[in-house]
């Protein structure tokens, strides 16, 4: 017989094969579900891009007009330390860069841990990573072609940023010609790529995925402040090359360009993604490298009924965002005098109205800053939100709504405990925010500062209502309906502020939650347009609680 | 007059085009143990999320211990507890927390009958949810709402995951709160639990009730089984009033028997019979001849289910004690008797 007959006859050969072999099987689907996500934002990155140098050329038509903004930003230490430096706001690319940079750098950044995180740990906690464990592969194997999927992700990601980064500078008046473009889109991605590989080593540390989203976000936050530091001209600016967020500005994407940067870059993904690897093959299949503590001694203190249980389980997640709203307050009330004392008269203070700041010097940069923390506030009400659709849709809720409690008191339960996090958020903004402008020197008061943390709550009540509305009509939808309301709001407030003039802009405008908010301390808070925040988001979140009362339990 | 325990009156829930639950009409009085049997999509969770209040119905109305389900929750939900299906818990709690909130929500716990069923149900309450097996969450919820001594017990398949000595744990509880008057209604497809617990048994098929009653009404509904050895030729039973299905296997004769077994009897007597073995139809039987589907929505035939029973009593008899042989193959889930039948067809 020949060797044909033989492997013709033998039955395990005999047996229809169908697809390809394992070993691309786990690449494809990770790369199915990270790519589709990479196109998506990769768009979102591009349409930022675009709308932002189209802006510039709009806007600052003249160069005096762009002398002004250079004199007013190029040497500011406030925005600089926030945004990153802005040594070319003369040229189309180099405000860009700096305008909507920063904002790409952490977008990039969320962007990856909560990817590699979902794809990796995700899978993991929910089942079905042993699944794919149980084909022909080995832990280890199949970590790094999970990783090969993830990678295929982030192309995406750049390859639509970098496809209308091009496309915006084929136009005569933005005039970026293609290499630089595709440099830049290169820039703006990198903290995503970095931090896909950081979620996938946190995936390995942490046991589950809320752990490891949380460990990474932590790192970034972590990255962000010694970045921030090092850019705020009090003379540490070495520190910049101890965070992987000053990597990528060190990349300088449209002021000459230092493509050494991306040594580091890829030294830490590549260290990163094999360490994640060695791990995922030394650990056991849904066990984590760091120890779970599987036994605790009881604390019943909470659990006596739907609202303590609420704060029980809120409690972790709470505190991570008081800390992250504490520490950037802190960091920016440190900061705010230095930067202050840069932008006193001249155009500078202009510019900083233009974001809605007035004012004087601390309190103006005080003021810019605090939007940046109104943002996290109104994150932190949306994932309140959410969080009760979990309990709804992962049915845990009926345990508690199959006892004497109706749904009515769980639901307020909930949101008084949320209101409670959005207030004491506010509160620890103005009091961070007064400690570190105290610690120098600077005037801005107490009753002041505290004021102007409370005045960043009603956005995130407004915010929160819809979510609560969203819940009780569309329960399946709640997450996508909040989160793109408050995507919607930042975008509109990022594309707006920088200097917008025209009825199309000043609707944008008027859509944002944000720009409804007055930038105290920089000015006084706006209490009517407050007030309408308020009444519209309890308004909203009445509504959906009528609506939550008639309708089913419905789960995923 | 007492109030019933449950009364439902043309129950209906809808999904768009689809009735998950039709027309369902019940009646349970305190202190009945009530099995709520069907395959699963048949409508025995939509049933149950109902008399919770936590879906509401398309039609109809239901009420417990004469408070309307969805008017009054906080009222009908102070005297009954609940098992879900699938344990989800919170993942993060441990047991001992768990057990402590599901108690204070719901308002009043015997405490030293918690810890009775902790050590009866081997439960570790130190450990975190998370770390539990599918298994030991459903314990807690188990204990959770036994420990709540609660009038009304609503168990939706209360023991998917259980191992069997913790299924013999589970039924002495049951038993334990029949005793105490507690009303029990068991929605379950494992056959043997609700045969060893029930007093009434309720077969739903399709949304719809197919069949409600004791189990010896149920049973005589149905044919019996018999099996006679003969120390000779064996006699002509195909046209004795009453008997189908009869096959013959050498000196072996089995058949079904519906209504009065005396001509059979007489006939028998005549033969000189060597072994006489009778059967009632296990609630297997009954559940198959109700339930026989091909895929579609039909019943069997009289004469596919006589087929499937005949087959269902040559496996038994192959295994000679038939009670205890009948209480193996009970213990099988509907999955398998289905393959069962289709293995006999």
């Amino acid at each position: 017989m020949t060797q044909a007959d033989l492997t013709a006859q033998s039955p395990a050969r005999a047996a229809p094969r169908t697809g390809r072999p394992a070993a691309t099987v786990i690449t494809r689907l990770t790369a199915r579900k990270a790519v589709r996500s990479g196109v998506v934002w990769g768009y979102v990155f591009g349409a930022l891009i675009a709308s932002s140098a189209v802006s510039y050329t709009r806007i600052y038509q003249t160069q005096a007009a762009r002398d002004a903004l250079a004199a007013a930003y190029g040497a500011n230490n406030a925005t600089s330390a926030l945004f990153g430096p802005a040594p070319q706001l003369q040229t189309v690319p180099g405000f860009t860069a700096f305008k909507i940079g920063m904002t790409l750098i952490l977008l990039g950044a969320v962007w990856g841990l909560l990817t590699s995180t979902r794809l990796l740990r995700g899978e993991e906690d929910d089942g079905r990573w042993e699944l794919l464990l149980a084909g022909q592969t080995t832990r280890g194997r199949a970590a790094a072609e999970a990783l090969a999927g993830l990678g295929a992700g982030a192309c995406a990601l750049w390859a639509l940023t970098a496809i209308l980064t091009v496309g915006v500078g084929l136009d005569s008046s933005v005039g970026l010609a293609a290499g630089p473009a595709l440099y830049f889109a290169l820039a703006m991605t990198a903290t995503a790529v970095m931090f896909l590989a950081v979620g996938a080593l946190t995936s390995q540390l942490a046991s589950t995925r809320r752990q490891a989203a949380s460990y990474a976000a932590g790192f970034l936050g972590g990255c962000y402040a010694l970045r921030m530091i090092a850019d705020a001209g009090v003379g540490l600016h070495g520190l910049i090359w101890a965070s992987p967020l000053g990597w990528v500005e060190e990349l300088r994407p449209f002021a000459g360009p230092q493509p050494l940067a991306l040594l580091p870059i890829a030294a830490f993904t590549a260290v990163l993604a094999v360490t994640a690897v060695r791990l995922a093959g030394l650990r056991d299949a849904g066990a984590g490298i760091l120890a779970d503590r599987a036994r605790s001694a009881p604390r019943l203190r909470l659990l006596s009924g739907p609202a303590g249980l609420a704060i029980r389980l809120a409690r972790p997640v709470v505190f991570g965002w008081w800390t992250a709203i504490a520490l950037s307050a802190l960091l920016f009330g440190i900061i705010a005098r230095s930067a202050g004392s840069t932008i006193s008269g001249s155009s500078a203070q202009g510019v900083l109205a233009k974001l809605g700041a007035s004012g004087t010097g601390t309190d103006a940069v005080l003021g810019v800053c605090f939007l940046a923390l109104a943002v996290l506030i109104a994150f932190a009400a949306a994932g309140q939100v959410t969080a009760a659709r979990s309990e709804e849709s992962s049915q845990r809720l009926d345990h508690l709504l199959a006892g004497p409690v109706s749904r009515s008191r769980w639901l307020g339960g909930r949101l008084l405990v949320a209101a409670v996090v959005l207030l004491a958020g506010g509160a620890a903004a103005g009091l961070f925010a007064w400690l570190g402008a105290a610690s120098q020197h600077s005037g801005a008061g107490l009753a002041t500062l505290l004021t102007a943390g409370l005045n960043l709550v009603p956005p995130a009540i407004t915010i929160g209502g819809i979510g609560v509305a969203a819940f009780g009509a569309w329960p399946r939808r709640t997450a996508a309906v909040v989160y793109t309301a408050l995507t919607w709001s930042l975008l509109a407030d990022l594309a707006g502020g920088f200097g917008g003039s025209g009825a199309a802009s000043r609707w944008l405008l008027d859509t944002s939650v944000f720009h409804q908010m007055t930038s105290a301390p920089a000015a006084a808070p706006n209490w009517t347009a407050n007030g309408i925040m308020v009444s519209v988001g309890v308004g909203c979140a009445l509504l959906g609680g009528l609506a939550f009362n008639r309708r089913d339990l419905v789960g995923n | 007059m007492l109030n019933l325990a449950i009364r439902a009156e043309g129950l209906t829930k809808r999904y768009r085009a689809v009735a998950a639950l039709d027309r369902l009409d019940l009646e349970i009085a305190p202190g009945e143990v009530i099995g709520y049997l069907g395959p699963n999509g048949a409508g025995k969770t939509t049933t149950i999320k109902l008399l919770l209040g936590l879906i509401s119905p398309s039609g109809g109305r239901a009420e417990i211990f004469g408070a309307d389900c969805q008017r009054r929750p906080a009222e009908t939900h102070r005297r009954l507890a609940f098992v879900a299906g699938e344990a989800n818990l919170w993942p993060t709690l441990t047991g001992a927390e768990t057990l402590h909130l599901l108690g204070r929500v719901h308002g009043s716990v015997d405490v030293a009958y918690r810890d009775e069923l902790i050590a009866r149900f081997d439960l570790d309450p130190a450990k975190k949810v998370r770390a539990y097996s599918k298994g030991n969450r459903q314990k807690v919820i188990l204990i959770a709402a036994l420990m709540t001594r609660a009038e009304l017990l609503l168990l939706d398949e209360p023991t998917s995951g259980l191992d069997p000595l913790m299924e013999e744990a589970f039924r002495l509880s049951i038993r334990e709160a029949r005793d105490r008057g507690q009303t029990v209604f068991l929605s379950s497809h494992i056959l043997s639990e609700v045969e060893a617990l029930c007093d009434r048994v309720g077969i739903l098929r399709a949304g719809r009730l197919a069949e409600m009653g004791s189990l010896a009404q149920l049973r005589q509904l149905s044919a019996r089984t018999v099996q006679a050895t003969f120390d000779g030729p064996v006699p002509d039973l195909s046209r004795v009033p009453g008997v189908s299905s009869l096959a013959v296997d050498g000196r072996v004769a089995r058949c079904q028997v519906r209504g009065p077994v005396a001509p059979l009897l007489t006939v028998l007597a005549g033969a000189n019979v060597t072994e006489l073995l009778s059967r009632e139809p296990s609630l297997e039987e009954l559940f198959l001849a109700q339930y026989g589907e091909h895929g579609d929505d039909q019943p069997l035939t009289a004469r596919e289910v006589d087929q499937a029973q005949a087959a269902r009593v040559a496996d038994n008899t192959r295994a000679d004690n038939t009670r205890a042989d009948s209480t193996r193959a009970d213990n099988t889930e509907i999955a398998s008797t289905q393959v069962a039948r289709h293995d006999a067809g």
